[in-house]
Formats: C-alpha cells, sequence, structure tokens
C-alpha cells in the first residue's frame, strides 16, 4: 500500500521513533540542503557519510527497491560532482554542475522523507506531536488528512479500471475531457466517504472535551541512540571545525 | 426493566430530501432487547438509529420535533460527544469507518477520545479481543483485511467502549455468508452481556433467534411490530408482500438452485470457452481454471467465500489483469487480455467509480465507438430510464445509476457483462427490480454475477460457478455440470 503514513506493520524491521526521525531529517537539512560547514573539510565527509543513513533506514524496512534506485542515484550525482564537474566547462558545466549541484543537496533529505512518510504510522505520528505539545487543534485535523490519502487512491484506481473499460485513454477520441471524466467520480466518491466518514469519527467520540489519551508507544531506544549519537557527532564536528580544532 | 431509548411522536425531515422522514413515531426501547428495524428503502429505518446515535440532529441537518431520549438525556440537549460512550455505532461501509490504519489503535479509537488511562484501554482491548476471539487480528494493517475481518474490528472498537446501546445500521451489505455467522454470534454475546441492540437491516434471516422484537415500518411510520418469534416463522409470502427479504438463508449454494426449469434454453447453445485463467500475485497462485465453457446468453452466479478467487476471475475476464495470458473464445474467435476489454464490462459494487459525463444520454454514448442517437435512446428506453436522460447521472437513485452503467456497456457492444454484488444494500423491491432487468437482457449477452444474496440467485441466475481456492469447485445447471 502506498501513502503517505500507512506503514506496513506487520513487516517493518527497525522501528525508529519519529522525533528521531524528524532529527535527521533536520539535521540533513542543515547539513546537506544548507552547506552549513562545507567549508570544513571534516563535516563534509560527516555530511555525506549522514545523507548515506536513510539509505541504511530504507534497507531495514525491507524496501529494497526504494533503497536501490535512490542509492544509485545519489552514488550517480555525487561521483558526477566529484569526477566529471571538475574536468568540464563552459555551458555543459553550468548545466551539469547545477544539476549536481542541486540533487547532491536535496537527495539525502528527499530519501530520509520517503523514509519517514514510509515507516510512520498515523497513530505514532500523532503520539509523537502530542509528546511535542503540538495542540489538538493542528493535530487531529492532520490525522483526518492521512487518513483519507489511503482512500482516495483506493479510489482513483477503481475509476481508472473503469475508464480503462470504457475506453477512455489519453490520445482517445475523448482526450479533451479526460481531467473531468476523473476528477467528477472522485469528488463525488470522496465526498461520500468523507461524510461518513465524519459520521462514523463523531459517534466515537473525536472533538470531546476532554484530554485525548495516546496508546501508541513510541520512546527512545537503543536504536534511537545510536542514530542521535551519529547525528549529534556532525554538530561536534562543526563546533570543533569552527574553533578551528578540526579542518 | 427501565427503558434505555424513548422516541416520543418523533417527526423528523431531511434538510436537502423528502425520503426517509419519521412521521409521528412513538418507540420505546428497553434495557436489554433486541430490535429490529426492517422495511423497504427509505422507510425510515436509518433514521431511527441516527436519532439513537445522535448523528440527527448533531451531524444530518433536518427539522426534528417530538422527544427523543436515550439513557434518560434529551438528544437534542446532549452533544454528539458525550453520547459517544453511551452508544455504539457499526455502520454499513467498513471502508469508511475506519480511522486508524492498523487494527489495535482502530479498537483503542474510541477509548483514547474518552481519554481514558492508558492501561485502562489496555484492559479494555485486552478483554474485548478475548471476548469476541480476534487475537489473531491484532496488529495488521486495515488494507490487509477482509470486508468480515474488517465489520469485526468495527464492531471491536465499539465494544470497547463499553456502550449500554449499540446501533447496526445495515452491517452485513459486504459481508457474505460466513461472515455474516460471526457477526450473529457477536451479536448474541453482546446480548448475553445485557448490551441493548438496535438493527437496522435488509438481509433478515441471521437475526433469527437473535431478536426480541422485529418492528416493521412504512414511510416513516411504524405499521406492525411482532415478537421474534412471530417474524421469523411468517411464511415467504408475506415478507415479500410486505417488501422484505427472505428470512430462510440456504446453507449450501447448490441448494437454493434446485427445481430449475430453464435448462432446455440452453440446449445446444453456442458455447464462450475461457482457456488458461490461471493467475498469481508474486509467487502465490489464486487462480487455476485451465478450461471453462459457459453456455452463451446465460445469467450465471459467481459464488464462493470472500478470497476465494471470485474476484480474480472476473478481473481476468475483463482483461483488466495485467500479464494475464488466458484467452476467451466465442464463435470461433480468439479475445485475447488485452480484447477482453472491449469485449466484457465490469458493473461496480460502487457504480460511482463508473459514472463519467454531464447527462445520463451523454454517458451511455462516450464509449460507444459509432454512437446513433436514436439507438442510445433506444436502449435507455429498454431499461426505464429514457425520462432522466437529461439529468446527471450522479443525481440519479442507486438502481438507475446501475442502469446507466449497463445502458452504457450494451450500447458499446459489450458480450460479456460482469456484476459485483449488484444487491447489496438493496430492499425486496429493488432486488426483484434488478433480478428482472437481468433476465430481460438479448439472448446474445451473457451475464456473470459475482453475489451472495440467495434471493437473486433464486429470481434470475440460470447457472452456478462455484470458485473456492482459486478452483472450480462445481457448476451447475440445477443438477448437471456446466
Amino acid at each position: 500500500m502506498a501513502g503517505l503514513f500507512t506503514a506496513d506493520i506487520e513487516n517493518r524491521g527497525l522501528v525508529l521513533d519519529p522525533r528521531t526521525k524528524l532529527i535527521v531529517m533536520i539535521t540533513l537539512v542543515v547539513f546537506a540542503l544548507g552547506g552549513t560547514g562545507s567549508d570544513i573539510e571534516t563535516v563534509r565527509y560527516g555530511t555525506t557519510a549522514l545523507s548515506i543513513l536513510p539509505l541504511i533506514f530504507l534497507m531495514t524496512a525491507k524496501q529494497y527497491k526504494k533503497a536501490a534506485v535512490f542509492g544509485s542515484l545519489y552514488a550517480l550525482i555525487k561521483s558526477a560532482e566529484i569526477f566529471l564537474v571538475p574536468h568540464i566547462t563552459g555551458a555543459v558545466l553550468s548545466v551539469i554542475g547545477l544539476c549536481c549541484l542541486i540533487f547532491v543537496r536535496l537527495m539525502p533529505g528527499l530519501i530520509m522523507g520517503a523514509y519517514m512518510l514510509s515507516s510512520t504510522t498515523v497513530s505514532e505520528f500523532i503520539a509523537a506531536m502530542h509528546r511535542m505539545h503540538i495542540p489538538q487543534q493542528i493535530t487531529i485535523p492532520l490525522s483526518v488528512m492521512f487518513r483519507f490519502f489511503p482512500t482516495v487512491l483506493e479510489e482513483f484506481a477503481a475509476i481508472n479500471t473503469a475508464m480503462k473499460m470504457r475506453d477512455i485513454r489519453i490520445g482517445g477520441k475523448n482526450a479533451g475531457k479526460f481531467i473531468e471524466y476523473r476528477l467528477v467520480p472522485l469528488m463525488v466518491c470522496s465526498v461520500n466517504i468523507g461524510s461518513e466518514l465524519s459520521a462514523a469519527a463523531l459517534t466515537r467520540g473525536l472533538g470531546t472535551k476532554v484530554k485525548r489519551t495516546n496508546i501508541c508507544k513510541i520512546g527512545f531506544h537503543i536504536q534511537d541512540i545510536a542514530v542521535l549519537l551519529l547525528t549529534a557527532a556532525l554538530y561536534m564536528l562543526w563546533i570543533l571545525g569552527m574553533i578551528g580544532v578540526v579542518k | 426493566m427501565t427503558d434505555t431509548a424513548i422516541l416520543k411522536n418523533v417527526s423528523f425531515r431531511y434538510a436537502n430530501g423528502d425520503t426517509g422522514a419519521l412521521d409521528h413515531l412513538d418507540l420505546t426501547i428497553k434495557q436489554g432487547e433486541c430490535v429490529l428495524l426492517c422495511g423497504s428503502s427509505g422507510c425510515g429505518k436509518t433514521t431511527v438509529t441516527r436519532l439513537l446515535n445522535g448523528l440527527i440532529p448533531h451531524y444530518y441537518e433536518g427539522t426534528l420535533d417530538g422527544e427523543v431520549s436515550v439513557m434518560g438525556k434529551n438528544i437534542c440537549d446532549t452533544p454528539i460527544e458525550d453520547l459517544a460512550g453511551i452508544v455504539g455505532s457499526v455502520f454499513q461501509n467498513p471502508r469508511s469507518q475506519f480511522f486508524c490504519v492498523d487494527t489495535t489503535a482502530e479498537i483503542a479509537f474510541g477509548c483514547e477520545n474518552m481519554g481514558l488511562s492508558e492501561t485502562e484501554i489496555q484492559n479494555r482491548i485486552d478483554k474485548t479481543v478475548a471476548d469476541m476471539r480476534i487475537e489473531k487480528l491484532l496488529n495488521r494493517s486495515i488494507f490487509n483485511l477482509s470486508g468480515g475481518e474488517k465489520q469485526k474490528i468495527a464492531c471491536a472498537g465499539v465494544a470497547a467502549m463499553l456502550p449500554e446501546l449499540i446501533v447496526l445500521d445495515e452491517p452485513t451489505s459486504n459481508l457474505d455468508l460466513d461472515a455474516i455467522n460471526e457477526l450473529r454470534d457477536i451479536i448474541r454475546r453482546w446480548k448475553a452481556q445485557g448490551k441493548t441492540i438496535v438493527i437496522a437491516e435488509h438481509r433478515l434471516g441471521w437475526l433469527s433467534g437473535s431478536c426480541d422484537r422485529v418492528i416493521y415500518m412504512e414511510n416513516g411510520s411504524i405499521s406492525a411490530v411482532f415478537t421474534g418469534e412471530a417474524f421469523f416463522s411468517l411464511p415467504e409470502e408475506k415478507l415479500s408482500s410486505m417488501g422484505l427479504r427472505a428470512v430462510l438463508t440456504a446453507k449450501n449454494y447448490l441448494e437454493s438452485k434446485t427445481g430449475l426449469t430453464q435448462i432446455k434454453l440452453f440446449e445446444g447453445n453456442e458455447k464462450i470457452t475461457l482457456n488458461g485463467f490461471v493467475y498469481g500475485y508474486g509467487k502465490q497462485e489464486v487462480l487455476h481454471i485451465s478450461e471453462l465453457a459457459i453456455p452463451k446468453g446465460a445469467v450465471i452466479a459467481v459464488v464462493g467465500h470472500n478470497g476465494a478467487g471470485k474476484s480474480t476471475f472476473t478481473k481476468c475476464l475483463c482483461g483488466l489483469q495485467n500479464r494475464f495470458k488466458g484467452t476467451v473464445n466465442i464463435n470461433g474467435k480468439t479475445y485475447r487480455s488485452r480484447d477482453m476489454v472491449r469485449l466484457s464490462y465490469m458493473v461496480m459494487q460502487d457504480v460511482n467509480h463508473q459514472l463519467f459525463a454531464e447527462t445520463v444520454l451523454e454517458e451511455v454514448m462516450l464509449g460507444a465507438d459509432d454512437p446513433s442517437e436514436q439507438t442510445a435512446l433506444n436502449i435507455l428506453q429498454k431499461l426505464h430510464i429514457s425520462e432522466y436522460k437529461e439529468r446527471h447521472p450522479m443525481s440519479l437513485s442507486g438502481g438507475q445509476k446501475q442502469r446507466a452503467a449497463i445502458a452504457s456497456a450494451l450500447l458499446a457492444g459489450k458480450k460479456l457483462l460482469v456484476f459485483d454484488e449488484p444487491t447489496s444494500g438493496l430492499d425486496h423491491r429493488s432486488m426483484e427490480c434488478t433480478a428482472e432487468l437481468l433476465r430481460s437482457l438479448d439472448k446474445d449477452i451473457t451475464v456473470l454475477i459475482v453475489t451472495h444474496d440467495m434471493e437473486l440467485i433464486d429470481r434470475c441466475c440460470t447457472h452456478i460457478l462455484h470458485i473456492e481456492n482459486g478452483g472450480i469447485e462445481s457448476g451447475c445447471i440445477g443438477n448437471g455440470a456446466i
């Protein structure tokens, strides 16, 4: 089941606390995307090493295909940056160089994002938000949204099937109305499901004034500590680099 | 005994509709009672359930007169959140009553909302799960469950909140016979625990022996009240004259088909031959039918348990399954998987997925190769929907939408029509209409119906194809094989 926050809880491998994932994500954004400390050599190596971390996470979650695709793509761009870019000039440099520059910075964050979304359940997400003291007014609408995505995808698949049977496709004689034909049933079905879903949620007490409990057990375990230490090490390198201890 | 719910002289009209309204209804439900609400579609039984769980007036808008109280609380003055721990509701569609993506969180959801302590919630989950014997379903992804399993989780989620009153609105619409039997056991257990139960249903047989009182509704008011025993011994003719489905449920699919008289019609008829209907997901083979001949023009019921391979079979037949290698042979012409899309058409359970155009007429002409308006009108006429030709298909009733979908398939020249549960949630009259329609199709149209509805099979099917474990269990015409 592809989709946001629909982790396959029956088969998930290494379980990390959502907050750990968030911290890794922020660290990747700071160092890989933001380029913090890129003038210090050890920090650059450290950033590359941390960029490989999300790939390892994907492997532990048994998403080998995703890991392989992302991994080879990242390796390709990274090696282009190291080996190709110094040897080219002119227009080719500006095109390839720019691509490398953008993607080398973006990809670690993207891969981490893909892992976060595919390895966290809605309940874990809500529990983590709760622990971080984010108010219910924000978490409840968000959780409804995440619940709704896979359903809309299912509806979309059913509509696609129906269109195939009616021979409505891109390039067919009704190509101009292709989008309209797809959206109208999708809207009708989504509205129906949405209203039934809200009714069901109301009868089960969603939105009471009392403070909601969450039985989802999240917390920092040994694997979280290991990952957090790794990220902390990178910050340490950066600080040491800033005061001139390492280069 | 105290009264759990009292409806006093209640009238209700939905804000934007004229059906399903209640008209001066009086009803008292005693504590510990199991009450069945029945009647044809639009009689108001769903409206009664919505009054009991507070969705009316707090969610569905309309004008409400009279007094409704549940457990001594006036429903209008009690916010719906406060009713949540008192009244539990199970709905028709498993797809749209789940809030979480894993089963344990789903069972806990209601309790979490009530703000109970974590240990209390865990205790309640453990107890509910043990009570309902669903240990195997814990910690599973909702998306990997069958309809019956989903409905069990919905029941568990309700039970964990320990409500006094449990309201079920057509809970069996999407279930097969086994799943229905399991639901019946759940209801009996609730009854033994002293819970008050109100069920609005079209399918009746499964409740025989569980109900204390049966309330028959017509046009928004109660027209008859039976004791459970008296109701379930009513003759079938009496029930169908009341617009109700039969109470007897055949245990064996084939038993429902004895005494069939139409066999002769198909003697010497051409056959449609299916070859190499083998298909698997990954390593797991779910369908293995090497050869099957079905009589052209027949109306064939495809039966079998959930997960037996019925839907894979029909998807293959409609050319919707990628990498499917089998073929279909009609009139000496062989169709491969990609040609089958043009040969066959599936009318889906949720027909909303397959209506695209702005008017019914445009809808019908959409898929046809060379549409002439006159032919389209003739087909609409034949299916009794020509008066709606300028309406938007989405504004039609369920049965009319189904007809519009059939009309579009006929005009596109489809020869094989596949129906997925065409009568789920239909009352007796609508079921008869569908059966009549299926019988009246042209002789060169072959119909396959995937269904658990014994009455429908009895009314219109000429053959039965029984699929279990991906193979043919038996195919029969009366007593002969296909």
